[in-house]
């Protein structure tokens, strides 16, 4: 076969697979937005955009819009800080350095059911490590599931916590790529150690970070498993965010259309973050 | 502007001695430079000048201070590294200005010296690029620049030309000699390359494994090396060294036999090596002392050379151009008595002689 026919082949692969798995759900998904019903196997009825009407006029929307920021932003410059603080000292020369490398990785490589029945073990209100170590401290009990901030709290410390690795690692990896001697070089210049943080790793972790950022806030933005294994949403709405609510109003309100208007929603409020954080931060800093 | 003083500075790192014990006084305005193969401490006594590496044990002064102990930006030095080390995010006129601002220096003075120093290197055009825009050579001078501003007591320059290509290297290096005397600031630079070392330097500083080796002037080096090691490191071609013994006041190796200097004291049977630079063998068609048959012949355009065996010696021999020369040519050589070295060969030092 020639070397033409065997790139028109992989490319028609390539094509189809996506048709199938990603852009045909996709444009069902935004299509059902635009109907009404009430289950998967019930005749559909064209309403035009009367679904978004509905959905943008109730509270639940942006209630769940309001949360998913908090949640988002709060995880990713949680891990961030961690994650650049944890490469720094990962990235120094100390014995057993590689074994603690491993060991920091850890927890992304658990299933996110494993971290959450732990941290839920961890907070019990009798045998819990964290209620018991609350305890000896003298400080009053934390409801973690019952207080909306603390539900919403513990949802931030667990994404954190399976997360950060992720993020550490990324930044290990793109501290290793800044030349001694620039660090060097800095220091003849007469600067201190906060100065050559400032003035050499962050700017030089900038593409790293650019990249880190975006797909930590739309992983996060649309992480589903985490909340709904850890609070499932509650109390009240209060760790709800549109990923929960759209599953919600499709699969256990069965309005097909409304959940569908969510999720298209969120599509959309997702690509022009994106489109907006790229204008804002080229990853090709010759564009900018 | 100051004097740079190194008493038995001395570098280990755990059981391994990288430097041992170095002494050397650099002068007000002295251009040293430290030469020597891969591995033989020259950065790193450097490095300990910078205060990028700790010092093991000794002291270090630059004039009347005592900078042993004290960090880089505390010992008013600026160094040029092999990698330039230019801050990529920042553009030219911000790496030139970056020392400056870190010392808290006045706006307008920052300005007169960045714009001082862009004109003295040809800059002005490249002040607002980043470094990836310019070419070696351009960053290379940039280099310098963020040196030059910052108006130290002494230049420190870690093989500032071994990244530019031949005939680039060949004009930094006058421009840092162009430079070095225009400022009059004590400039010490490391290089492998003895060819820099011979045209740059006020006074070389040869060193080997860790130990230094000889301190002289490049003709004072290339004339009168204090070993071995450096009669085979300084000057290309090769110096030819023979090793033999001393019989009956003659060195003798096999076959091969020349008269030692008059005044030379060396025992009668010791192990003594005879040295003679290639372009101070001179070809004798008349005399018949020593025949020697060339099977090797490289032309250099100006020069021919030729590597040989002269009464089973190996030697090479460097010439005017000579076109006639060819494989199996056959000439006599003659070995100037001024121009012979002798080294003890156990030990590895040079034996005086009266000239």
């Amino acid at each position: 076969m020639s070397s033409k026919a065997t790139f028109t082949l992989f490319l028609i692969i390539g094509l189809l697979v996506t048709l199938a798995l990603i852009a045909a759900p996709v444009v069902y998904a935004i299509s059902l937005s635009f109907y009404t019903m009430d289950s998967f196997v019930a005749d559909p009825e064209w309403i035009g955009l009367a679904n978004y009407a509905r959905i943008l006029s109730t509270g639940a929307f942006w209630n769940a819009l309001g949360n998913g920021l908090v949640y988002s932003i709060s995880t990713i410059v949680l891990q961030v800080v961690l994650g650049i603080g944890m490469a720094l000292v990962l990235n120094q020369a100390f014995p057993g350095r590689n074994l603690v490398r491993g060991l920091s990785i850890l927890p992304y490589l658990l299933p996110t059911v494993v971290i959450v029945l732990t941290f839920k073990w961890m907070v019990d209100g009798s045998i819990g490590i964290l209620t018991k170590a609350i305890a000896a401290l003298g400080l009053p009990p934390i409801h973690w599931f019952e207080s909306p901030q603390a539900a919403m709290a513990s949802s931030v410390m667990v994404s954190v916590w399976l997360w950060t690795p992720f993020v550490t690692t990324a930044f290990l990896a793109g501290l290793q790529t800044v030349p001694t001697s620039l660090y060097e070089a800095a220091k003849v210049d007469g600067t201190n150690a906060i100065q050559r943080f400032y003035h050499i790793t962050l700017p030089m972790l900038k593409p790293v970070l650019t990249v880190v950022v975006l797909l930590r806030a739309v992983w996060t933005f649309n992480k589903f498993d985490v909340i709904w294994l850890l609070t499932g949403g509650g109390p009240v709405g209060s760790t709800e965010h549109l990923a929960i609510l759209s599953y919600t109003t499709a699969f256990t309100k069965f309005d097909i259309g409304g959940g569908a208007t969510i999720a298209t929603l969120s599509f959309l409020f997702l690509a022009i973050s994106v489109f907006i954080y790229f204008r804002i931060f080229p990853l090709d800093e010759e564009e900018s | 502007m100051a004097q740079v003083k190194l008493s038995a500075v001395r570098k280990a790192y755990g059981a391994v001695i990288a430097v041992h014990g170095v002494d050397l006084v650099i002068d007000d305005g002295e251009l040293v430079v430290f030469l020597g193969p891969s591995g033989c401490g020259k950065s790193t006594t450097l490095r300990m000048i910078a205060g990028l590496e700790t010092i093991t044990s000794g002291t270090l002064h630059i004039g009347d201070r005592d900078v042993t102990a004290l960090e880089p930006k505390d010992r008013n030095i600026a160094m040029v590294f092999q990698n330039y080390a230019l801050y990529p995010h920042k553009t030219i006129r911000e790496n030139l200005a970056f020392g400056l601002r870190m010392h808290k220096m006045d706006r307008a003075e920052i300005e007169k010296r960045v714009g001082e120093a862009s004109s003295v290197l040809g800059l002005n055009e490249l002040l607002d690029r980043k470094p990836r825009q310019l070419s070696g050579g351009q960053m290379q001078r940039v280099a310098l620049g963020r040196a030059l501003v910052r108006e130290p007591e002494v230049f420190l320059l870690d093989e500032p030309l071994s990244n530019l290509d031949a005939k680039l290297r060949v004009k930094m290096r006058e421009e840092i000699a162009r430079l070095q005397k225009q400022v009059g600031t004590s400039m010490v630079y490391v290089t492998h390359d003895q060819v820099e070392a011979m045209t740059l330097a006020d006074r070389i500083v040869i060193m080997k494994d860790g130990h230094v080796q000889q301190v002289g002037a490049p003709l004072e080096v290339y004339d009168r090396p204090a070993n071995l090691f450096v009669a085979g490191f300084i000057g290309s071609p090769e110096m030819n060294l023979v090793e033999g013994r001393v019989v009956q006041g003659r060195f003798e190796a096999g076959e091969f036999s020349i008269d030692l200097p008059k005044g030379m004291t060396a025992e009668e049977n010791s192990a003594i090596s005879l040295g003679i630079r290639p372009e101070h063998i001179e070809i004798d068609d008349t005399a018949s002392d020593i025949a020697f048959t060339a099977d090797i012949i490289e032309q250099l355009g100006a020069q021919t050379l030729c590597a040989g065996t002269a009464q089973g010696v190996r030697l090479r021999v460097m010439t005017t151009r000579r076109d006639d020369v060819h494989r199996g040519s056959g000439f006599s050589l003659r070995f100037p008595a001024n121009r012979l070295h002798f080294f003890n060969t156990e030990t590895g030092n040079r034996i005086s002689t009266e000239h």
